[in-house]
């Protein structure tokens, strides 16, 4: 495969990656446009066994898949000599540079945040009651910063994929 | 008053208006 069937490889893998991540923030936003505390009713029947497999897997997959978007980013990047200037905010390979830290702060705020609390919250990790409706505010928080955050995160990558048209 | 992220319009609000202070920071300062 050469450079550029490679390129396109790895771009298509960030699209789709990228859907399947944040797609979940936004059926979330959809499905509770409102922040309504849960109860412990709300809570008391997603217990089933089959259930929790269901839920396990469905975060495991969207949790996963920000991983695979930002190490596709990553290797982009990094395979055009374009991180150290994307790092650094250097001129045209700023708007990119800048789409590439709010998706490092996403992945962080999945993986430290948000998965920690929200295992508590749909019972894979035991936790008292008080603890678990405690942790869905968090969870809820942690779920629309990210959904915040893919606002400027679009935009940045759409500029970057055209020639930094920000940077005069 | 709550949370700005207690409705989706103050979501994506906080998200527009971050976007363009971005975005100016980025035409100011790159």
């Amino acid at each position: 495969m050469d450079g550029f069937a490679f390129d396109l490889l790895l771009r298509w893998t960030h699209f789709i990656a990228g859907i399947i991540w944040v797609g979940h923030n936004y059926s979330s936003v959809i499905q509770r446009p409102s922040w309504r505390p849960l109860t412990g009713a709300d809570l008391g029947n997603d217990q089933s066994a089959r259930f929790q497999a269901l839920l396990n897997r469905e975060h495991g997959f969207f949790r996963w898949a920000s991983v695979v978007a930002w190490s596709a980013g990553t290797l982009m990047l990094w395979r055009r000599g374009s991180l150290p200037g994307a790092l650094a905010l250097d001129g045209a390979l700023a708007p990119i540079g800048v789409g590439m830290y709010i998706g490092t702060l996403m992945m962080a705020n999945v993986w430290l945040v948000l998965w920690p609390h929200q295992q508590k919250v749909l019972g894979l990790k035991p936790a008292t009651l008080e603890e678990r409706l405690r942790c869905s505010r968090i969870t809820h928080l942690s779920s629309r910063t990210n959904t915040m955050l893919s606002v400027p995160l679009l935009f940045f990558m759409a500029a970057g994929a055209h020639g930094g048209m920000l940077v005069r | 008053m709550g949370h700005p992220y207690d409705t989706a319009a103050g979501t994506v609000l906080l998200g527009l208006l971050l976007t363009g202070a971005l975005a100016a920071l980025v035409r100011l300062l790159a």
